[in-house]
């Protein structure tokens, strides 16, 4: 195992997962906000069959692009998305031994479990649960999924996110997120830190807002398309796309409050009729 | 006998701990009393106790139900004996449905007649068969702002249920509630203890949770940081900024505390402590330490915990504040740079609310509504700083900080503007304008933060009240109830005296075409909403609901003339001359009700007893007039009760419906001008008075 690293962390996470029956599955290989958006989660929770997944995936969110500069906030970092459907009725317990498997004895130290609800306007979904904090800090979010698609869920799944690059940074004490390593001879600095600066600079800056907003329109015309096809699958990608180009605009401080609103319902609405039909195709609630 | 409940749930919200045990202390006495197990005095009998992970419930309840006799009636005697006395088809029918011997039969007397029935003798049940459907309706009742469902369960909650301990004097009871089954087991502390413990007693329970790391009391908890945290302070002699709605939060937060002192860089002292103790609350929840009134560079936390012996908890907060204090301080020197009138300038990007225009134009609104309060209120020497207060308050919802930490509204526009100099009454307005916050919180301290308050409310009002967007049922998502009653709040708060119908006026009139609809509408809609939150108010202070309407029938123009004439009432309810004084003027109001309205002519005063009533209101009149100005209403009312005599002779003497149709409307006019000048100071006819309770 190689220690002190992010891969070690990963590889540890992966095998205590996949030994709680989970399908490892390979990152999804869209640009996403959050782990929650990939397919394996999103359609699988919508229906009555069990499910157990985990996997990497990188979240792109722009405005939190630094430049490359603050030790902490960066505009990708990695999730480790972990998906359980019916919840297990030990899944705390289980979460905690995960933290053991990491080489966390939690008698040295403060676990809390913050009340935290969490919601994606954007994807119509909501849940309840907390953000784990160690020591003051969060380094992961727990969450009871109720509604995907603006669908009530059941069975009801657990999802658990662990936030790759704090948690490392949390073991190896360090307080900044360039100083820390991939694997035992690439350094995240190496890997990340050239990607930081352009993607801030091209978030922020560059990136054409009159082109943004055309390919927000064309891929929400394409999903609508889709849906009529009964294409779910590809709509949704679609959707993500959207997305994707949304938060693109914000980040330029291209949209007004009220446009950003109206954006966001759009957006939820096709992911809303994509989650109706996959739900009526599969039998589910 | 004994009765003890712990329900254990994944980590629950500390709002939901405290309301679910306010909700079981509320419902639970009642249904044991229902089902005949309650004790008499539930303070003493009953104690409840709880954790994020657990609700404890103890009572002492009976050990079963009283035996119950109870009459089952059947069919009229009259029908059910034969002449010789031998029982009837109808009778015999009766107990054979009955499954009963019919020489059990006998006669029932009630109030409809005789009857012929029989007394069923109904054995009480035990507790322990009738605790746990009490205990699953109760669980079963509770209600939380936000439910949630888990794995395959139906059931809703606030969080996951994980374990039922139930024992009655010690023996487990068994049911079922959330697809838990109860038992006679419980479990430690997640971390420090988990075992599983089985207590035979409340005392033992309660013994056990402690050795294995959970304090059950709330009140232990707290008395326990303060106590840790007062060891930890006493010899820096330093003080933990009070802060009674964290402490309350972290008392709910955690079963074993453990108080930790840790510390930060002293060049973060260079923020405000505003600033510091935000980053400090927001996030990870830490108090901030202060010498006198002076920030130090230390901050006290509550973990989870029973020590932090290799330093890992306190390294580990002091490791995520710096970090949250260098972005606070980013932030800090950012905003300095920009400026406050600059960050104003990008008012106009923002909506405040799409109908409603930006905040550039909240800003130019709340200049002509601050400026209008401030001729209203003789402040005409801090006018000019309290509109350019008006101009600025908003602008700080562009920094970079109150962006990162909402609840610095207000207090950063106000730091900045100290900053840059503005002057004290235009700094204190900025940082004072959205107190007060929730409905205990303090109202602003300075005159020119009370009045840019109450400007920014009633334009929010006014505005989401004129696109006709009304608060209603139990959310108010405007915070429609939230402005009105601040604005009640700090017109009492501060004894202020204007005119709230021509404030309304002025709110509407400042949107001008902006609300299309018609503005009389509003306007009383505006009003009704004011009295229900004074309403709220006054009924919160205590106050009768009939005393609060005679009160409000003279009108809450006034708001603050609008409290003391309740208090007025209250303080006078007693006096002797109260009740028959209503009584009275409930008499003059029947008598004048449905008459047209006609002016008294002292020429035509014929009777002894109505010129002396005429004199007698005059002199009152006279006299209580400048009182009810001054909002005097106590001495307004005792000269007020002086008409009484000169009524009772009125009215003993004196026929008002005369046939001479000239002495008739001479009469009314007379009592019609008394009934105006008492509706000067209240409604009386509002006022429910002892006498009529009983008739009604």
């Amino acid at each position: 195992m190689e220690q002190n690293t992010l891969q070690g962390l990963i590889l540890n996470l992966l095998r205590f997962w996949g030994e709680q029956g989970c399908y490892l599955a390979p990152t999804y290989d869209l640009e996403v906000g959050a782990g929650t958006m990939t397919p394996d989660t999103f359609f699988r929770v919508l229906d009555k069959r069990p499910w157990r997944v985990a996997y990497v995936q990188p979240a792109r969110r722009p405005t939190d692009g630094r430049f490359g500069e603050n030790p902490h906030r960066v505009q990708k970092h990695h999730q480790f998305q972990v998906i359980l459907k019916p919840s297990p009725e030990d899944i705390q317990q289980v979460y905690l031994r995960s933290l053991g498997a990491l080489g966390i004895d939690l008698r040295d130290h403060d676990l809390r479990f913050d009340e935290d609800d969490w919601e994606s306007p954007t994807i119509g979904a909501w849940g309840v649960g907390w953000q784990v904090m160690l020591d003051g800090l969060e380094i992961s979010q727990f969450t009871y999924f109720q509604q995907a698609g603006g669908i009530d869920v059941f069975p009801i799944p657990a999802e658990i996110t662990y936030g790759l690059e704090r948690l490392e940074m949390f073991l190896e004490n360090q307080d900044d997120i360039y100083g820390l390593r991939w694997s035992s001879d690439v350094s995240y600095r190496d890997l990340r830190f050239r990607e930081e600066k352009e993607f801030s600079d091209y978030n922020f800056n560059a990136a054409s807002i009159k082109s943004l907003l055309s390919i927000f329109g064309l891929y929400a015309k394409e999903s609508q398309a889709l849906i009529q096809k009964g294409l779910l699958l590809p709509a949704y990608d679609m959707c993500l796309k959207c997305s994707h180009a949304f938060n693109l605009l914000d980040a330029r401080g291209a949209i007004s409050v009220t446009e950003r609103v109206k954006m966001i319902a759009q957006i939820r609405a096709l992911v809303n009729q994509v989650a109706r039909d996959y739900a009526a195709g599969t039998g589910a609630a | 006998m004994e009765f003890l409940l712990e329900l254990m749930t994944e980590e629950l919200p500390p709002s939901h701990v405290r309301s679910a045990l306010e909700q079981v202390g509320q419902t639970l006495p009642g249904e044991l009393v229902a089902v005949g197990l309650g004790r008499t005095d539930p303070s003493v009998s009953l104690k409840i106790f709880g954790t994020c992970r657990r609700l404890v419930v103890w009572a002492e309840v009976e050990s079963g139900q009283q035996d119950r006799e109870e009459q089952v009636v059947g069919p009229p005697k009259a029908v059910a004996f034969a002449a010789d006395g031998s029982p009837t088809a109808a009778a015999l029918g009766f107990a054979r449905s009955r499954g009963i011997d019919p020489s059990r039969l006998e006669v029932i007397k009630n109030e409809k007649g005789e009857y012929v029935g029989f007394t069923k003798r109904a054995q009480g049940r035990a507790a322990a068969e009738i605790l746990p459907e009490v205990v699953v309706r109760v669980l079963s009742g509770l209600v939380f702002p936000k439910m949630m469902r888990w794995g395959e369960n139906p059931v809703r909650f606030s969080r996951p249920v994980k374990n039922i301990l139930c024992l009655l004097d010690g023996r487990p009871l068994d049911f079922s509630f959330a697809g838990v089954r109860s038992g006679g087991v419980t479990y430690g502390h997640k971390l420090l203890d988990p075992r599983p413990l089985t207590p035979k007693s409340f005392a033992e329970y309660r013994g056990l949770l402690a050795g294995a790391r959970v304090i059950i009391d709330p009140e232990e908890r707290r008395s326990m940081i303060l106590a840790q945290a007062d060891v930890l302070l006493e010899p820096l002699k330093a003080q933990m900024l009070p802060d009674p709605d964290l402490l309350d939060r972290l008392t709910f937060d955690i079963e074993q505390p453990f108080v930790f002192l840790g510390g930060f860089p002293e060049t973060y002292l260079a923020l405000p402590l505003e600033v510091l103790s935000t980053a400090m609350r927001e996030g990870q929840r830490l108090f901030s330490v202060i010498k006198g009134k002076k920030q130090q560079p230390l901050f006290l936390g509550v973990a989870d915990a029973l020590g932090d012996s290799k330093s890992l908890i306190r390294s580990g907060n002091e490791r995520v504040l710096k970090a949250r204090l260098e972005d606070a301080r980013f932030f800090w020197s950012q905003d300095v740079k920009f400026g406050l009138k600059k960050r104003a300038a990008g008012l106009k990007r923002v909506v405040f609310q799409e109908k409603l225009g930006s905040y550039e134009d909240k800003s130019l609104r709340l200049k002509k509504l601050a400026g209008y309060l401030c001729d209203k209120l003789d402040a005409a020497e801090m006018k000019k700083d309290v509109l350019l207060a008006a101009e600025l308050c908003k602008a700080d919802l562009l920094t970079d900080m109150v962006g990162e930490f909402p609840s610095l509204q207000g207090k950063m526009g106000g730091l900045l503007a100290s900053r840059e100099k503005l002057g004290e009454i235009v700094s204190r307005a900025i940082y004072e304008h959205y107190q007060p916050a929730g409905l205990d919180d303090e109202t602003p301290p300075s005159l020119g933060g009370a009045v840019l308050s109450m400007a920014d409310r009633m334009d929010s009002l006014a505005g989401v009240m004129g696109l006709g967007i009304s608060s209603s049922g139990s959310g108010d998502p405007f915070g429609l109830r939230r402005s009105a009653q601040g604005i009640c709040r700090i017109i009492l708060g501060r004894k202020l005296v204007f005119s709230l119908s021509r404030f309304v006026d002025k709110a509407l009139d400042v949107y001008g075409e902006r609300l299309d609809k018609n503005k009389a509408e509003f306007k009383s809609g505006c009003l009704d909403f004011f009295a229900g939150r004074l309403r709220s108010i006054f009924e919160k202070q205590g106050f009768r609901y009939d005393l609060i309407n005679a009160a409000f029938g003279a009108g809450i123009d006034s708001v603050y003339h609008a409290s003391l004439r309740v208090q007025a009432l209250h303080g006078l309810r007693s006096s002797p001359e109260f009740e028959p004084f209503i009584l009275m003027a409930k008499r003059v109001n029947n008598i004048i009700r449905d008459s047209a309205e006609f002016k008294v002519n002292p020429a035509l005063l014929q009777e002894k007893e109505e010129k002396e009533l005429h004199a007698l209101f005059s002199l009152v009149k006279q006299n209580a007039g400048p009182m009810i100005v001054q909002g005097d209403f106590s001495q307004a009312q005792r000269m007020i009760f002086r008409l009484q005599p000169g009524l009772n002779l009125f009215f003993d003497k004196v026929l008002v419906m005369d046939k001479d149709l000239r002495l008739r409307r001479n009469r009314l006019g007379l009592l019609q001008a008394i009934s105006k000048l008492l509706l000067q100071i209240a409604d009386y006819s509002q006022v429910v008075v002892e006498g009529e309770k009983a008739a009604g």
